[in-house]
């Protein structure tokens, strides 16, 4: 279980500019022998930008005020792990997810939300280091690369890095 | 049992982070302002140089018999917006003339409110026993709360146009919409009047 923290890339960085430091991810895996773990993981980061007064045109139409962005992103992927150092105090592993993300973007101005959402197919690779505390747990340290392709009400990609600090629990 | 305790505390955790640091968006009413135009893009707006504007803005009608019967917002609150409107059009080019000139576009600003009230119900529910069945106490308590917002519009209107309805079609609008507070600040109103036609630069004639 990892608290992340999230960086927008892409098309979801270019309307969520700002680091969300509201994020988590739960990952499980089954040890298939001492190198390698086959699970699934969860997560949920929001992204929130709150822009300056500004005027935005399409067409002849222009409307002025304050927008507040906002993105959900909940990854539910299935993921392998493969560790490199098993039995060693630095336990450094790379992994890849396979699965679905719930994209929620809302954009808000006035008492009105524009709501665009997709459940886009997503790729997650990723690389850390598990630092042995004792037998049964570790201190993690990982990066995930989150990349939903484009689906639902998004015609872009919508991804996102997620830098993971937590806790690594074994039976 | 540490693992279940270190669990139950992450989740809380967790729960803190998405719940109660949930990002919350506009913090003032005047967060909620906004400022809305659009034009005929085939207008000439630039071949044009009088306009002429009523001394009220109208709030709302009154039907009495048939006959409709303009509200007027009191003055002391339309002189000032309107004397913004009139600052604009001049910093644009325009020039202000009496309706019985001829002017090239008329201007009509508006005012309209509007409030949402929702409501909740919460029934209290009991058991007949020995009676038998289900049942709700009567009535329901309620629950409402609301909110009201005003919206001032301005038009420019070309009454020079031939129309076979005898009405001439809007060829600019705009529209400033905000939550009325009880504080019946003017300056957001006024503030809003200076974005709609700085936003508008296409009305300049000079």
């Amino acid at each position: 279980m990892t608290y992340a923290v999230g960086f927008g890339t892409g098309d979801l960085g270019e309307f969520n500019s700002q680091v969300s430091w509201r994020g988590f991810q739960i990952d499980m895996h089954k040890m298939l022998d001492l190198k390698m773990g086959l699970g699934g993981s969860f997560g949920w980061n929001v992204f929130y930008d709150e822009k300056d007064y500004d005027t935005y045109t399409d067409g002849t139409a222009s409307l002025s005020g304050k927008q507040y962005r906002y993105t959900n992103a909940l990854p539910l992927l299935a993921s392998f792990n493969y560790y490199m150092n098993p039995g060693q105090k630095a336990n450094f592993f790379v992994g890849l997810g396979t699965g679905v993300t719930y994209i929620r973007r809302n954009t808000d101005m006035n008492l009105y939300t524009i709501e665009q959402e997709a459940w886009a197919f997503t790729l997650e690779p990723e690389i850390g280091v598990e630092i042995q505390n004792n037998l049964n747990n570790a201190f993690t340290i990982a990066v995930k690369y989150f990349n939903g392709l484009a689906a639902g009400d998004f015609d872009k990609t919508q991804s996102y890095i997620t830098l993971n600090v937590g806790w690594t629990f074994k039976s | 049992m540490f693992k279940l305790l270190t669990f139950s505390c992450l989740i809380a955790l967790t729960s803190f982070l998405f719940s109660g640091c949930y990002p919350g968006g506009a913090d003032f009413t005047e967060d909620y302002d906004v400022v809305y135009t659009n034009h005929s893009a085939s207008y000439d707006f630039q071949g044009k140089s009088t306009y002429s504007m009523p001394d009220k803005i109208v709030v709302d009608v009154d039907i009495d018999k048939g006959d409709t019967i303009p509200v007027y917002m009191k003055q002391i609150y339309a002189d000032p917006i309107l004397q913004k409107i009139d600052d604009n059009m001049a910093n644009l080019g325009w020039t202000k003339v009496d309706i019985s000139t001829g002017p090239d576009v008329l201007l009509t600003p508006a005012g309209i409110s509007s409030t949402t009230y929702y409501y909740d119900y919460w029934y209290c529910w009991w058991y007949g026993g020995w009676y038998g069945g289900w049942g709700w106490y009567y009535p329901p308590y309620v629950t409402v709360s609301s909110f009201t917002t005003g919206t001032l519009v301005m038009t420019i209107q070309d009454p020079n146009v031939d129309s076979p309805i005898n009405s001439s079609v809007a060829v600019w609008v705009a529209g400033i919409n905000g939550i009325l507070s009880g504080a019946y600040n003017i300056g957001r109103i006024t503030s809003g009047v200076d974005q709609a036609f700085s936003q508008s630069q296409y009305l300049k004639t000079n």
